[in-house]
């Protein structure tokens, strides 16, 4: 009895001969980047560009809609983004319509608005300085409110209402200045949706964004850029960053490189893993196919 | 009158949602946001059955140890930690909301100064903010030297899930006040043990799942994704450009591929999503109608 293709062989190999070097794909770059440089696509840019054109001091409402799990691929985004509007000492508004992202909410709070996040003499970044934001003062976090659709809705209508007039610590709204004439999402210059999934972006261009004529840009995970850029196309976003390489883009523009462009590096060998997998595969399953069709043994 | 009731709120709540974006009047409005009021609490609300649906699914697997009963354990304990750990128990006591001022002594050497000392003395990990000057507590008491005057006062930890406390102090020329405290623990959603098995467990196991993709990927990569046929052929050359143009590696190797990726997005990707999107819009529309109608009535429950 003869041996098994080796075409056979290859099929049947353990898979996790591919886990370790999809492994050794993830974790090296991070240790030697590659530094390769990082060209935001059209879309990145227009969602900058629709920033940087906020008057000083915008309103800004930021719905910040995730889990841990797209923390990798959209809070660099969420990080760049802040930096932005901070420089042009826009006037913040949180919320959330996801009850994983709470603790997240608060922990960005505390780390990128509370603080500077590129303070003068910042190595490695040139752009204007930011400055911490006091609560109540330059920023709002409205909380998490469950009801999905039906919830952004109510943001696009009685913003207040849908919160009971008060920000998460329980402050009233009539008592905190930077509230005075917010009542509904259409009150703000700029919606900024850090979307990872339902509810989110696609939600918020679906119930309230065309309905109330809303300037909105969006941050979203690869997978749901496909997704997004429908409404890109038709103007009901004025920009998508999508996904790690969107966000490494973002970063290039604000001009502070971050964990996105570090994550670059391994999405890019990440890919190259993939690409070589298809090839190999293929190169296996055709060897295979021409080996039976001379009669070979399976 | 079991089929009917519900059937006709249905219908009424349907057809008003659809009303109001034709009816611009302020009244409808209002209403409009009181019935979404209702959809949120039921939204809320459906938490709740959720948590009763788990315990009436699990606990009978657990006492029948059925397979995989040491799972659903693990489930109800974990579920049952969150509830207890979210609820706000810092309330029943009355933890402290400021400073505790103490001693306050006139010292010459500090008046010939014309300032005042505020003697700030907290535990090491605690972060005092004395009118502007900020610092971290030591061992010993930490002077801070002030002008006259309302003092503002901040203590606060640097780890989530504690209450700063805030307050002020007058004080006069020479003054040396004693000032400490220890912001106390909270409980519920913004508490300490809530955020650290958020922070610890929670953000961890969520990150890994979605993390393990990668391997999965590329592991199907390798064996499912074949060039079958003329269809499969295009689907994975696409997949290639998409990966390489979506990367900085591609614009690194020729903007063709960054071009190519981005054609692929704006033409073929969006005309299809577009067209699975009207379809689905028309389908949601035909649907909502049969319902509000009352033509559809699975949602009703089989009784119906």
């Amino acid at each position: 009895m003869s041996a098994p293709h080796w075409s056979e062989r290859l099929q049947r190999f353990d898979r996790r001969w591919i886990f370790l070097v999809m492994a050794v794909a993830v974790v090296v770059p991070l240790f030697l980047p590659l530094g390769l440089p990082v060209k935001p696509d059209r879309m990145t840019k227009a969602a900058y560009n629709a920033v940087e054109a906020l008057p000083e001091g915008a309103r800004v409402f930021v719905s910040v809609d995730l889990d841990p799990a797209a923390t990798p691929e959209i809070e660099p985004y969420y990080r760049a983004v802040i930096l932005q509007l901070k420089r042009k000492h826009a006037r913040l508004v949180f919320a959330t319509t996801w009850y994983q992202a709470p603790p997240l909410l608060e922990r960005y709070l505390r780390e990128t608005v509370e603080v500077a996040i590129a303070p003068a003499g910042t190595e490695g970044y040139s752009g204007l300085p930011d400055r911490p934001y006091r609560k109540h003062v330059d920023y709002v976090n409205l909380g998490f409110r469950e009801g999905k659709s039906a919830i952004i809705q109510a943001f696009g209508s009685d913003l207040r209402g849908a919160f009971d007039n008060q920000a998460d610590d329980g402050t009233p709204l009539d008592r905190i200045p930077m509230m005075d004439g917010i009542t509904r999402l259409s009150d703000f210059d700029l919606v900024v949706l850090v979307s990872a999934g339902s509810p989110g972006a696609k939600e918020y261009v679906q119930f309230v964004g065309t309905r109330y004529k809303l300037p909105m840009v969006a941050a979203c995970t690869a997978v749901s850029t496909t997704d997004l850029a429908p409404y890109v196309q038709t103007g009901q976003l004025l920009g998508l960053v999508g996904g790690m390489a969107g966000a490494a883009g973002y970063e290039s523009l604000v001009g502070k490189p971050g964990a996105g462009t570090t994550g670059a590096d391994v999405l890019n060998i990440g890919n190259l893993v993939v690409i070589a997998a298809i090839i190999f595969g293929n190169v296996v399953f055709f060897a295979g196919r021409r080996h039976r069709r001379r009669g070979g043994r399976p | 009158m079991k089929r009917t009731v519900p059937l006709v709120i249905g219908m009424m709540f349907g057809l008003f949602a659809l009303a109001e974006f034709y009816v611009p009047h302020h009244l409808v409005g209002d209403l409009s946001d009181e019935f979404r009021s209702w959809a949120a609490i039921l939204g809320a609300a459906a938490f709740i059955l959720g948590g009763v649906n788990i315990l009436q699914v699990s606990w009978p697997k657990i006492r029948r140890r059925e397979e995989d009963w040491p799972y659903k354990v693990v489930l109800l304990a974990s579920a049952a930690i969150m509830l207890l750990v979210g609820l706000p128990w810092h309330k029943l006591g009355s933890p402290a909301t400021a400073p505790t001022i103490g001693a306050r002594v006139v010292d010459p050497a500090v008046a010939a100064r014309g300032h005042a000392v505020i003697a700030i003395d907290v535990p090491a990990d605690v972060t005092y903010q004395v009118g502007k000057t900020i610092g971290a507590g030591a061992a010993s008491q930490v002077a801070v030297e002030v002008e006259p005057g309302k003092v503002a006062i901040k203590l606060s930890r640097r780890l989530a899930g504690y209450r700063a406390l805030e307050g002020e102090v007058t004080v006069a020329a020479g003054d040396v006040v004693t000032v400490g405290g220890d912001p106390p623990m909270l409980w519920g959603k913004d508490g300490r043990v809530f955020v650290w098995i958020y922070d610890h467990i929670f953000s961890p196991a969520n990150a890994t799942l979605f993390a393990l993709l990668a391997f999965f990927v590329a592991s199907a990569a390798f064996r499912a994704f074949r060039a079958r046929n003329v269809e499969a052929a295009l689907l994975l050359g696409s997949a290639i450009f998409m990966m390489l143009g979506r990367a900085p590696l591609g614009g690194a190797i020729s903007d063709i591929f960054p071009d190519v990726a981005q054609w692929l997005l704006d033409v073929p990707s969006n005309g299809g999503r577009r067209a699975i999107m009207m379809g689905a819009a028309v389908g949601a529309i035909a649907t909502g109608l049969r319902i509000v109608l009352g033509i559809e009535r699975q949602h009703l429950g089989s009784d119906a």
